[in-house]
């Protein structure tokens, strides 16, 4: 038989090291003046019994009333050590009185420091723990009446916020479902005016062949007479002609300066190489001034180990048919590529792999280099950035239009630049050109604009006489006046209705609370940099004249308590950047706290109406009430 | 011509395209460092024959209680040829079984210059271990023509002298069976230095770097044979297997030696014999027929050793008398001397034993440092820190140390703060210790060469750099920009800097405060392969080419040095250093550098932090987690629960990857990490333990299996599992969605699952379910294992928490084991402050004799039902 024993409690009584344990005597007094130490008020009937049997409250063991309490864990659940550190993942109930009672990790008991304010959390002797929950209670009081205040007040703010939400909403969706209507109708008429339009081209065009058939016979006669003349013409061009070319394959050989490397390495292939060599060539740009240095160098090292020719030797790749040589040396150079560099440059290339920090602003060979190194097959960030950007704008719906001009930072520029409040300035309107450039179509306070068109329209179809000949110009320009007008009318107020189709589809919260966020920016100062939160279209971290968007709106997390950005301009030997920004009760809106806790991760606050909410005005209310209950007897507030 | 290059073309760029991949899937920059055929002292070395060498040693005599001889070579047939100078040679005995040789240039024969040895390594008490020989004996061996010179080494053991040709090697009295020899294969060379003539070229030159080498070639290599042994260890620092693979003969393609010289590699990869941050020339031989010996040579110069696999001399047509198992190997080092150490063993303890008695043993660290480490690249300021320090606290994660990288400093001045982002770094410390929590900061060698830096100005003006060949202060590239680095070689320099640790120099420091030596291999990152150039000159006219091997091993001893110092001689120092040289145990920590979150990088920390070990170095961990990438959610659980095991434990990661805080990753992951981590609060008395046996002996905290059980051949390669003591097995889980392992349990002895009390047969390999939970880990039959299974917010504050003891009884009913205990902190342990106790359980029926101690003892629990 094999037995397997576990002895606890080693208690090893010494004098030299360690004050003998006084303290465990210590805490057994403290508990049995006080058994229901540590358990919660909800718990105390549990422990009240006078039964002489404990059982664990998952049902799991019965003991003898001793040995809860005893400093020695027996329950799997630590319901028996509710007042000591015994069972590790037992919790600790200080009443606080005066201040909000606390649930501690069992871990905390007697561990030498003051947890509870109260001081009931160390009990054996070893610290004196001051009670001090009055005086932190007041000022969690206080804190807590401030934030109420605040609560209440933005509450009311969000139900205003709401209802204007829910008004602008229904008059933006109202005036969609009418421009939808208009636009059929402006649909219609353009079509027709389209038809017209194309019937009278038509006519023309047929009176212009006519025209071109007398012409053309009148000239015949002519052209045998001048048949020698317009020969001598057609050389001269000819010959013009060839001048140009020649021209053109001059400059062309200008366009690949940095081949000399390769042309040292071998000339004929030089000569042979088409366009994509250039790609080729480009690695080669850090092999800077001395593009012989290498080569010279690598031949000296090849003579002294000649008698082994080791795999891994890669100078002796110069033996090799010149294709292989080439594609050996090709491969060096992106992967080295270091020896033409400075000391100074070595130095920030090498470093520049933990730190990821760009080399460039010293020379722009290193950063060549860099990229070489690391980032071998992607663009450098700048390309990278390119495409991406184009993939976006290619997605051709109107938000990202308007996302482009965010970005170019001067029209946003001229609309903040002049005021220097960039702590937190005030929100702004992100875009402004929709509503007044729409004014047109969208007057609702004018209804007959419509109707107007379609007046003219018709007098114009009733007009033309479609049959004339020679067609009447004057009528012809003007059908052409109108369409191009129609038209354009037309697809701005397609524009109109797809931008109002795209916000009305965002999900601005499940009373709307978030609608204002559409058309408002924020803004916040860190450091030298000033972070633009856009809700629902992007965020964007400016740094002088140069703009870095940390993320495109992506969602509400965490039930409307959290904005996410995402997508952002991905970081060097990093992930795409991205922004959460955490929302919280305020009375105004404000970004504060941007913070980035890892590499490109941002994060932020934004404090906002929108999150005073009710219920938790209700619930911050009856944690005032209940801490004023427990003020202890015979004390006053005031 | 055209069609056919159109044809090449595309297929010139798909190459390329390939290539640019590779590079970007491992970013280790191979070509960056040198193969041993770019390095020509490796490359003359490897070339040579066997039995090449024709020394032979004359005037043998006794000489300071010494065994001496010249070692010389028939004279040249050519008199064009340089006459070699005889050698110095000296055979020293030492107690419990060492044996000392020194093969040197003769000083009185005026060589050019004298060769470098190593100082401050070898502890001035063993030399007061030195047995005096009175006299040797002759007797002729294996048919030769001439004598062999034979000393006693220890009972049982001799040491032998082969005049011609010339041999050393230790063998036992009884069969005269040998351990381990030198030069059994005439692979010895001895560069002499020379004066240099018209026309030698000596220059060396590396990618754009040139070395001037003005004392030309002075390389020394020699074959080192270990019998009866099936494998051999040691040598670190290499991301390999445990075993040392052959890196030469029949099956073996083109591999480089495992080098031997440090080096900062960025994202080094997981199995290569490549040298890392560190360099320990002593390697184990360890077989079933015997048991082990050991070969350590010291010397700081750029190292080269083969593993000669067999048969690898087999067209020599000279072959060994048939011995067993033998392994021949094969050492190559640029400049220095011989000086090396047998180490006859005969079982693993004893030789790290012997090692660590050369060497020093591992100092006895303070407590908190054997627990929970938290660190990032970078905590950014006083905010981040004191939120990461309370979500630690929110989720009842124990932790002692918050560690601060480069970035908390002032423009990378080491002993400086940015003060913006610090701007009350005492009392953001101060903060911390009143949970018993300690900082570490970080303190590298290169000192930015500012005007204004008050460390610079003083090293400029007192002549502490390192110099450029040419004699100016040698300006390098590391963090800050331009740096200069202080010579460490020089005892005064390194009291110098010992002094900047005392609260007053290092301002905003604190008692609670320690220190963090990282690039100190040196790295540079604009020198040749990314450290000093080997032609800038040290202290006395030494090269650093001589002991760049140590060169961080003087920097971690000065930085120790000057922790002790500001404590008042008090406080046990704590300091991890990144580069190391055998001594290094004596003055902290080490981890195994940049490493990757990839699973094969989980997988090698156990064989790198087993070889470190092995050869002094035990108190070492890997970066939990990797450092370099973001480790999957799966891979990060795997790494807390096998780094709870790590001597040093302690999470990292580099500055481009996410945040990887334990509780950011769900309830469920964090519940798991913390499981972990708990572990390790509970085994501290355990650990604890097993740093003072370290500290007493040598044997390292965590050790290969082998080493328990050391005639268990099923345990020689096992580097998936270890033991950590002897009492506890631990197999990590290295793959993912691991369902199954195999687990090797050796011995006739049971083992009881850690967790669960479930018990397994000995001997056997066990196919065991794994569960999220857990990585395997048993109690081993027979021992008891000391635990404190209160969790507190750090290991400080368990200091008056209850000791559990569990007891494993073996089939006889009995378990044995041992408690260390002191005051966690300061040096008084030396007089005798402390309690270490040894646990006898033997007959549980026998009530008389158990409990010893009664009174000890608030509870005694019934034996558990396992069976």
């Amino acid at each position: 038989m094999k037995i397997y024993i576990v002895i606890h409690n080693l208690f090893l009584i010494l004098g030299v090291l360690f004050i003998s344990q006084i303290g465990r005597s210590a805490s057994k007094s403290l508990l049995s003046t006080n058994p229901f130490l540590g358990i919660a008020p909800q718990d105390e009937n549990y422990y009240k019994t006078s039964s002489e049997i404990f059982k664990c409250k998952d049902g799991s063991k019965k003991l003898n009333r001793a040995q809860v309490n005893d400093d020695f864990c027996d329950c799997p659940d630590a319901s028996d050590e509710p007042g000591t550190s015994a069972c590790p993942g037992g919790k600790f109930y200080c009443r606080n009185a005066g201040h909000v009672p606390l649930l501690l990790f069992s871990s905390r008991v007697n561990d030498g420091i003051c947890d509870c304010c109260d001081g009931s959390d160390e009990y054996d002797g070893k610290v004196k723990c001051p009670n001090t929950c009055w005086e932190a209670g007041k000022v969690a009081r206080d804190k807590l009446k401030k934030k109420i205040v605040t609560y209440k007040e933005g509450v009311t703010l969000r139900k205003q916020q709401i209802e204007q939400a829910k008004l602008a909403i229904a008059k933006e969706e109202e005036e969609l479902s009418k421009l939808k209507s208009e636009e059929k109708i402006l649909k219609g008429l353009v079509q027709q005016l389209k038809d017209r339009k194309e019937q009278i081209e038509k006519a023309e065009e047929k009176e212009r062949l006519q025209k071109e058939e007398e012409e053309k016979k009148r000239r015949e006669a002519e052209e045998e007479a001048n048949k020698e003349k317009s020969k001598a013409e057609k050389e001269a061009n000819q010959e013009k002609n060839e001048v140009k070319e020649q021209v053109g394959s001059e400059e062309e050989p200008m366009e690949s300066t940095h081949d000399d490397k390769i042309g040292v390495l071998d000339q004929d292939v030089e000569e042979d190489k088409s366009n994509s060599v250039a790609e080729v060539e480009h690695t080669d740009k850090s092999e800077n001034a001395s593009p012989t240095d290498g080569i010279e160098q690598h031949a000296a090292e090849g003579k002294e180990e000649s008698p082994v020719v080791h795999e891994t030797d890669l100078h002796a790749g110069n033996e090799v048919s010149p294709t292989s040589d080439q594609a050996t040396k090709q491969e060096n150079d992106v992967a080295e590529n270091t020896e033409g560099l400075s000391r100074e440059e070595l130095g920030r290339l090498v470093a520049s792999r933990w730190t990821g920090e760009n080399t460039g602003q010293h020379t722009e060979e290193v950063d060549a280099v860099k990229h070489d190194h690391h980032e071998s097959h992607e663009e450098t960030p700048e390309d990278t950035h390119a495409e991406e950007y184009d993939g976006y704008a290619s997605e051709t719906d109107d938000d990202s239009q308007r996302y482009d001009n965010d970005d170019m930072e001067d029209p946003v520029d001229e609309d903040f630049g002049e005021d220097d409040h960039y702590d937190s300035s005030p929100p702004y309107k992100s875009d402004t050109e929709d509503e007044s450039d729409f004014s047109d179509i969208t007057s609702t306070s004018n209804p007959s604009w419509l109707e107007k068109i379609q007046q003219t329209v018709r007098n114009i179809l009733n007009a033309v006489n479609l049959f004339q000949t020679p067609v009447d110009k004057s009528e012809a320009a003007h059908i052409r006046k109108e369409y191009d007008e129609s038209s354009a009318k037309l697809s701005k107020m397609q524009s109109r209705i797809s931008s109002l189709t795209q916000k009305l589809k965002h999900d601005f919260g499940p009373e709307k609370e978030f609608y204002s966020f559409y058309d408002q920016c924020f803004e916040s100062k860190e450091n030298k940099y000033v972070y633009k939160l856009c809700p629902f279209k992007q965020a964007s971290q400016e740094e002088g004249h140069s703009t870095t968007r940390l993320g495109r709106w992506d969602k509400f997390e965490d039930s409307y308590r959290t904005m996410l950005f995402s997508n952002g301009e991905k970081c060097w030997n990093g992930p795409d950047r991205s922004l959460k920004v955490k929302l919280r009760c305020g009375l105004k809106n404000e970004v504060t706290d941007v913070d980035e806790p890892s590499r490109c991760e941002y994060v932020a606050l934004l404090s906002t109406p929108a999150l005073c909410l009710e219920e938790k005005l209700k619930e911050l209310q009856q944690k005032l009430e209940l801490m004023n209950q427990e003020q202890p007897q015979g004390r006053d507030e005031l | 011509m055209p069609p056919n290059i159109n044809s090449t073309l595309p297929l010139l760029l798909l190459f390329l395209l390939f290539t640019l991949h590779l590079s970007s899937v491992s970013a280790w920059k191979k070509e960056e460092f040198r193969t041993c055929n770019q390095t020509p002292f490796c490359k003359r070395a490897r070339s040579r024959k066997p039995h090449s060498s024709s020394l032979f040693a004359t005037d043998v005599a006794i000489l300071d209680g010494a065994l001496t001889a010249n070692l010389r070579q028939p004279p040249p047939e050519s008199p064009d040829q340089d006459q070699i100078k005889p050698l110095l040679f000296t055979l020293s005995v030492y107690q419990n079984g060492v044996v000392r040789v020194k093969i040197d240039e003769d000083p009185s024969l005026d060589p050019p210059k004298k060769r470098f040895e190593v100082p401050d390594v070898i502890l001035p008490e063993f030399e007061s271990t030195k047995l005096w020989l009175q006299r040797f004996q002759t007797e002729t061996v294996d048919g030769d023509s001439g004598p062999s010179s034979v000393v006693y080494v220890a009972d049982g053991y001799e040491a032998v002298l082969r005049h011609n040709p010339f041999e050393v090697y230790v063998r036992e009295k009884q069969g005269k069976r040998r351990v381990l020899s030198l030069n059994s294969h005439g692979l010895f060379d001895f560069e002499q230095l020379r004066v240099k003539q018209e026309g030698d070229d000596w220059e060396e030159r590396f990618k754009g770097h040139t070395d001037v080498r003005p004392y030309g070639p002075q390389s020394i290599s020699f074959d080192v044979s270990f019998f009866d042994a099936d494998f051999v260890y040691g040598i670190p620092e290499h991301a390999s297997s445990f075993a040392l693979r052959p890196t030469r003969g029949p099956g073996v393609d083109d591999s480089e030696p495992y080098r031997l010289f440090n080096l900062d590699v960025f994202e080094y990869i997981h199995d290569s014999p490549f040298g890392l941050y560190g360099s320990i020339p002593f390697m184990l031989g360890h077989g079933k027929a015997r048991g082990t010996s050991g070969f350590f040579w010291l010397n700081a110069a750029e190292m080269q050793i083969d593993v000669l696999g067999s048969g690898w001399d087999a067209e020599s047509g000279i072959l060994l008398p048939e011995s067993g198992s033998r392994i021949d190997t094969f050492w190559m080092s640029e400049a220095g001397i011989v000086d090396t150490f047998f180490f006859i063993g005969p079982g693993p303890k004893d030789v790290v034993r012997q090692y660590t008695s050369v060497t020093g043993m591992p100092a006895m660290p303070q407590l908190f440092s054997t627990a929970h480490h938290q660190c990032r690249w970078n905590y950014r300021d006083e905010e981040d820190v004191e939120n990461v320090d309370s979500k630690f606290d929110e989720h009842d994660i124990p932790y002692d140390v918050l560690w601060l990288d480069i970035d908390h400093t002032d423009g990378k001045r080491y002993f400086t703060w940015d003060r913006v982002l610090f701007p009350n770094p005492e009392q953001m410390q101060n903060k911390l210790a009143a949970k018993g929590r300690h900082m570490v900061t970080i303190v590298d060698p290169h000192i930015r060469r500012d005007e204004s830096f008050h460390l610079h100005k003083e090293a400029t003006s007192k002549g502490y750099y390192v110099k450029d060949a040419t004699g100016k202060d040698y300006d390098g590239w590391c963090w800050p920009g331009s740096s200069s680095y202080p010579d460490m070689l020089n005892p005064e320099i390194r009291s110098w800097w010992s002094e900047k640790f005392s609260l007053k120099n290092y301002v905003g420091s604190t008692p609670w405060l320690y220190i963090w030596n990282d690039m100190n291999e040196p790295s540079v990152f604009n020198g040749p392969e990314v450290t000093m150039p080997r032609d800038a000159l040290h202290y006395g006219g030494v090269e650093h080419r001589e002991l760049h091997n140590a060169y961080g091993y003087y920097f971690h001893m000065a930085t120790s040095d000057g922790l002790v110092k500001r404590g008042d001689g008090k406080d046990r120092p704590f300091v991890l250093s990144r580069a190391f040289f055998p001594g290094s145990q004596r003055h902290g920590a080490i981890w195994t550098g940049d490493n990757t979150a990839d699973w094969d990088q989980l997988r090698v920390s156990v064989p790198m932090i087993l070889t470190l070990g092995l050869t002094g170095m035990t108190f070492s961990g890997a970066d939990v987690g990797g450092y370099f990438g973001n480790p999957e959610m799966e891979l990060l659980v795997r790494w807390y629960q096998l780094g709870a095991y790590y001597p040093f434990f302690r999470a990292h990661a580099h500055q481009d990857t996410k945040r990887r805080e334990p509780w950011l990753f769900g309830e469920r992951n964090m519940e798991l990490m913390r499981d972990a981590i708990h572990t390790r609060y509970a085994l501290l008395p355990y650990f604890y333990t097993l740093f003072r046996e370290a500290n007493t002996s040598g044997v390292p905290v965590m050790r290969p299996l082998w080493m328990e059980f050391p005639s268990d051949k099923a345990t020689f390669s096992n580097d998936e599992a270890f033991m950590v003591g002897n009492s506890l097995l631990v197999q990590g889980i290295y793959t993912e969605r691991a369902k199954y392992a195999s687990v090797y349990l050796p011995g006739g002895q049971s083992w009881y699952d850690l967790r669960t009390g479930i018990i397994y047969k000995g001997g056997t390999t066990h196919k065991l379910e794994v569960s999220e939970e857990t990585i395997p880990a048993f109690h081993r039959a027979g021992t008891i294992i000391p635990r404190k299974d209160r969790y507190r917010r750090s290991s400080t504050l368990m200091a008056n928490d209850p000791y559990t003891l569990v007891i494993a009884l073996n089939s006889s009913h009995a378990a044995e084991g041992e408690l260390y205990i002191d005051n966690g902190k300061s040096f008084e342990f030396k007089q005798g402050a402390y309690i270490h106790r040894h646990f006898v359980f033997s007959d549980a029926e026998d009530s008389e004799r158990w409990p010893p101690i009664t009174s000890w003892f608030s509870r005694l629990e019934k034996p558990h039902p396992y069976n």
